[in-house]
């Protein structure tokens, strides 16, 4: 489903509208299990925080949070909404949002966040880039701390996998004439945390396969 | 030897040019490179990829693949699909860092509209060099390079020779026909190779024979150009400001809307399309077989082919001046205070339009500008800026930060 997403990327004035409606609601919930971890005073940094919708959530309980993007467009609505949410004026200004990719990660001190976060963004990341991200994610979060993943999914189910496929074609299609390019669902993502050394405590799926959430841990020991 | 898919890829993306074909990104190997093999960069447009490939063969070096979401070099950069952030995430995240002791990497020049050799630098260490805009002449920078020389005009400069006119003609024409041969196929059958011909004949003609009165064309009404497709930048043209005109109004243009940069249909096309139908009338009348349907199906097919003819086809060209739309046109202004005589813009401007003068960049040959951007986005000391006919100004800034798209945000959120 989330193959729309491209499409309301590339006009982010319609992005927030367009979202709950192309994830069917699916991501608000998903929001809201995320920032349940989330407690006051710690530090999170959001990866991909496209509108800043998680990001505001997290603050609004007190967090400390970073969002970085490398959408300028998408960043400024995130401000935006910052700006006009009804958090108080204290709590705003514990949020912070940046143009940053996955890449530059490496400049960011180690041990310096107590979680990270990232919706429907893994998802476009090329395969070097997720690698890369994780391994800096071992390092940025400390011991111990939180890495929490929503995304949308390659069914293992051979059959959901072939439904899956289906119902996405004229979705990727439309996509793929309107803005010139595709999205490409995660393929075993608790595998790839695993790989990178966290220890995954959960795995959340819906029935379809196709949305996953991940709760890891930083074990800390490198 | 060329590969079987260098031929393939190179035959879809001929027929298809307009559309993005994307190619895996990430870091490839050529030859035997060792940890001082020089590092080039290229796009992950499908057809870029090959044939950089296949300039380097025989050579021992890596080439970067990186996300221009599978659109060609200049399109994506001119687009803001080929950014810093493309560029610094595949020299972080490919491993290129641990495979070569030296940090310089050869981009394409036509890249330098949407990538900041300076911020490059800051964020990666990197050094970007500004190699050449066409894939095939990098053996032959390589060894200038070698020499210490710097890349000749020849090398720096984007033309229009008649191969490339041909794929333009192909990218429009092969689409078309394929969607009017399946409205004829259902509407008309007997029609069909004709109006199959007819959408090859036109571009093709159109294309062939640009250079003989381009000339004419923008004598008259200046300077512009209108982007699209995998030779131009997406459809991006800088768009009108939100004030109304000052001085006189495009004449006789019935556009479809000011937005509009591909479809100008004028009163004369139109006039002409009411007289052919008009024509049809009693042609059908005296042979008998006048109907509502054969009206209609001539009108269908007249119609289709008068849109054809009057897509803007020389303004979707990188170098053609288009002969719509005078009121888009910039210019390109110098401040000399600022300019250090670095020779960047020299290096990086496709249409060779400066020259440096006693330390001191000049503009020499603004008539070839096709406002690309290359020269101000690059400039170290923000020498460069563009100046619009209505006398408003858009600073480097503003022109890094919005890149070009359909609708000309870029006029719009600088003003
Ligand atoms: C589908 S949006 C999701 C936004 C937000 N997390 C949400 O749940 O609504 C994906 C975001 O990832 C960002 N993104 C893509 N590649 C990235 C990269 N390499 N580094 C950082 N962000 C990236 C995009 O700009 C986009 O805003
Ligand atoms: S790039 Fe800028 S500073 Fe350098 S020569 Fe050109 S105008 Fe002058
Ligand atoms: S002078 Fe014109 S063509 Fe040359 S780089 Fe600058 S904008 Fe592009």
């Amino acid at each position: 489903m989330y193959v729309l997403m491209r499409i309301l990327e590339s006009s982010p004035e319609r992005y927030d509208m367009g979202i709950s409606v192309v994830t069917l609601g699916r991501i608000k919930p998903a929001y809201d299990r995320i920032a349940s971890h989330i407690k006051c005073g710690m530090k999170v940094l959001d990866i991909g925080c496209g509108t800043g919708l998680l990001s505001i959530r997290m603050a609004e309980r007190g967090a400390l949070v970073r969002g970085i993007d490398i959408n300028p467009a998408m960043l400024e609505i995130a401000k935006k909404r910052l700006k006009q949410s009804d958090m108080p004026e204290e709590l705003k200004e514990n949020v912070e949002f940046s143009e940053m990719g996955v890449a530059e990660l490496s400049s960011v001190s180690e041990g310096s966040y107590d979680a990270a976060t990232s919706t429907l963004c893994f998802s476009e990341l090329s395969q070097d880039e997720i690698r890369f991200t994780l391994r800096e994610l071992r390092r940025i979060i400390k011991p111990g701390g939180l890495l929490l993943i929503a995304d949308e999914t390659v069914p293992k189910n051979l059959v959901k996998r072939f439904v899956y496929a289906l119902i996405r074609l004229p979705l990727v299609i439309v996509t793929y004439l309107i803005t010139g390019t595709t999205t490409k669902s995660l393929r075993e993502p608790a595998l790839q945390i695993e790989e990178a050394g966290f220890a995954v405590e959960s795995i959340n799926m819906n029935g379809m396969e196709s949305f996953t959430e991940i709760i890891a841990r930083n074990p800390g020991s490198h | 030897m060329p590969s079987l898919k260098y031929f393939f890829i190179n035959i879809v993306g001929t027929l298809l040019r307009g559309f993005p074909l994307p190619a895996k990104t990430g870091l490839r190997k050529i030859g035997n490179p060792d940890r001082s093999s020089p590092v080039f960069l290229t796009c992950n447009y499908a057809v870029s990829v090959e044939r950089v490939k296949k300039a380097l063969e025989g050579m021992d070096c890596y080439l970067l693949v990186a996300n221009s979401n599978g659109i060609n070099v200049w399109c994506a950069s001119t687009g803001g699909h080929l950014s810093n952030h493309s560029a610094v995430s595949v020299l972080k995240t490919s491993g290129i860092e641990q495979l070569v002791d030296h940090r310089r990497v050869i981009f394409p020049q036509l890249a330098a509209a949407g990538i900041e050799a300076g911020v490059v630098r800051k964020k990666t260490g990197w050094h970007v060099i500004w190699g050449p805009v066409h894939a095939k002449d990098i053996p032959r920078f390589t060894q200038i390079l070698e020499d210490g020389h710097r890349k000749d005009a020849n090398m720096r400069m984007v033309k229009f020779p008649l191969l490339h006119r041909l794929e333009m003609a192909v990218m429009w024409a092969f689409p078309f026909s394929l969607i009017l041969a399946l409205l004829t196929y259902i509407f008309w059958r007997q029609m069909l190779i004709l109006t199959v011909a007819a959408s090859w004949i036109v571009p093709l003609f159109v294309f062939i024979t640009f250079p003989l009165y381009s000339g004419l064309l923008t004598g008259k009404k200046g300077k512009n150009h209108g982007f699209y497709g995998n030779y131009g930048s997406y459809g991006s043209y800088p768009g009108p400001s939100k004030e109304p005109h000052v001085g006189r109004p495009l004449s006789g243009k019935l556009g479809i809307s000011k937005y509009t940069v591909l479809f100008n249909i004028g009163w004369v096309s139109l006039i002409l399309w009411l007289v052919f139908m008009l024509g049809v009338l009693p042609y059908s009348l005296a042979a008998g077989t006048l109907s509502l349907s054969l009206l209609l199906r001539w009108g269908f097919v007249s119609l289709s082919m008068m849109l054809l003819v009057n897509i803007d086809l020389m303004g979707s060209t990188p170098v053609y001046k288009s002969g719509l739309h005078e009121e888009r046109l910039l210019k390109v202004m110098l401040d000399r205070e600022r300019c250090t005589g670095c020779g960047i813009c020299v290096d990086v401007c496709p249409r060779n339009c400066f020259s440096i003068e006693g330390r001191k960049a000049v503009i020499t040959g603004s008539e070839r500008c096709v406002q690309c951007s290359a020269c101000i986005v690059q400039c170290p000391e923000d020498a460069l800026y563009f100046a619009s006919p209505l006398g408003k100004v858009l600073m480097p800034d503003t022109i890094r930060m919005y890149k070009l798209n359909m609708m000309g945000s870029r006029l719009k959120k600088g003003a």
